[in-house]
């Protein structure tokens, strides 16, 4: 009985991992895809890829957090969705650190403390709240990754 | 194994087959959603060059609005009318740009952008009409000194806009014209497009003669001129 319980919680909680990294995704995804010149700014302003690679992932980019969030939140390739959303947090957080590390301010346009502010001051905070919630976002993603089996999912049970 | 559990079973594996069914369309049209929704994306990504331009407008540089095509010092401006930063930077250097525009000493190339939302390229358009009518300093001025408290409010409507224009002492028809008809809408494409092609991160950004201005010198008018009169400005 106690058993039983336990695997029930733990298909609660894959379930309610999913729809938290699956509805993060989901949210970043669809308002860059509805800003595509905002969407290639916010890859330019790290300053890793060169300007015509970092726009054209600009545009892909939201497509992709769209695709895996939805087959997150459907349940779908449980398993490998989980992992690719981890990843694609793992990338934010190297992205973010390194442009810390190298005082890039980080939020594109005109909404004042992206990290940097006009005097050259830089605001570790920034940085730092952003690196965490995307840390928070990388265990779910283990979560979902090492327990792939939850409730309301379209894959088959049987093979997982 | 008893006959119940041979049905249970049977049962089931329908059960399953039916899933798999629903389950390979949804993945087919979620696949569907991100492919026609990226490749779309790209392909859109590029200069419109049958959008109609104001006259002021040269292709190749970026489809700015330009003044003093032949002066030595070229001053490229990147800014977007709702940005508050860009309100302040205008507060305190308008004075000095718009007196080396209009002496003829700057090649200033302005790049109306509208990153920040529907209420930029509606102001970004309506500047362009302004341009059309040789007003498109005052324009500029009047939209930054009229500048709503909060972003994409409201306040900048097609009638609004036609209301400043007349402010500024633009009467003819042909601008309300233009800017009911949403003449130059797709022409803030163009100017959105070559701002992310030169890296262009945030507003407001200057290009002296292509090098980006230091941060420091926007806020500060000493600073600002210093670096004008440095790279050449008489």
């Amino acid at each position: 009985m106690k058993k039983f319980f336990t695997v029930n919680l733990q298909e609660w909680l894959t379930l309610l991992f999913r729809l938290i990294l699956g509805g993060v995704l989901l949210a970043a995804g669809w308002i860059k895809a509805m800003a595509p010149s905002e969407a290639q700014a916010s890859v330019r302003v790290y300053q890793v890829l060169p300007v015509k690679v970092a726009n054209t992932f600009g545009l892909v980019l939201p497509w992709l957090e769209i695709g895996i969030a939805l087959l997150l939140i459907l349940g779908i390739w449980v398993k490998w969705s989980g992992l690719s959303g981890g990843a694609l947090m793992l990338l934010f957080i190297i992205a973010i650190g390194q442009a810390w590390a190298r005082k890039l301010p980080i939020n594109c346009g005109c909404f004042g403390n992206g990290g940097v502010t006009a005097d050259g001051k830089v605001h570790p905070w920034v940085y730092a709240t952003e690196i965490m919630r995307d840390c928070g976002l990388v265990l779910c993603a283990g979560f979902i990754a090492r327990f792939p089996r939850g409730k309301f999912s379209l894959d088959d049970k049987t093979t997982i | 194994m008893t006959m119940a559990d041979k049905d249970k079973k049977a049962k089931k594996s329908k059960l399953e087959g039916k899933d798999t069914g629903t389950r390979n369309i949804v993945i087919g049209m979620i696949l569907l959603v991100i492919l026609v929704g990226a490749i779309t994306a790209v392909a859109k990504n590029h200069a419109n060059t049958g959008a109609s331009a104001p006259s002021a407008v040269a292709a190749n540089d970026g489809y700015g609005i330009e003044f003093n095509k032949s002066a030595p010092v070229k001053v490229d401006i990147y800014e977007d009318f709702q940005c508050p930063h860009c309100r302040d930077f205008e507060a305190i250097n308008n004075q000095y740009v718009n007196t080396l525009v209009t002496s003829g000493k700057i090649h200033a190339v302005f790049h109306p952008m509208s990153f920040i939302g529907p209420e930029s390229i509606l102001t970004a358009a309506a500047a362009a009409c302004a341009s059309d009518q040789g007003k498109f300093l005052e324009m500029h001025k009047a939209l930054y000194q009229q500048q709503p408290a909060t972003e994409n409010s409201g306040a900048w409507t097609n009638a609004s806009l036609i209301k400043l224009g007349q402010s500024v002492g633009i009467n003819a028809s042909s601008f309300t014209q233009c800017v009911n008809s949403g003449k130059y809408l797709n022409w803030t494409k163009n100017i959105e497009d070559y701002a992310g092609q030169q890296n262009v991160n945030s507003t407001p950004t200057l290009l002296l003669n292509g090098k980006a201005l230091p941060q420091a010198d926007y806020l500060d008018p000493a600073a600002f001129q210093a670096a004008f009169e440095a790279a050449g400005v008489k």
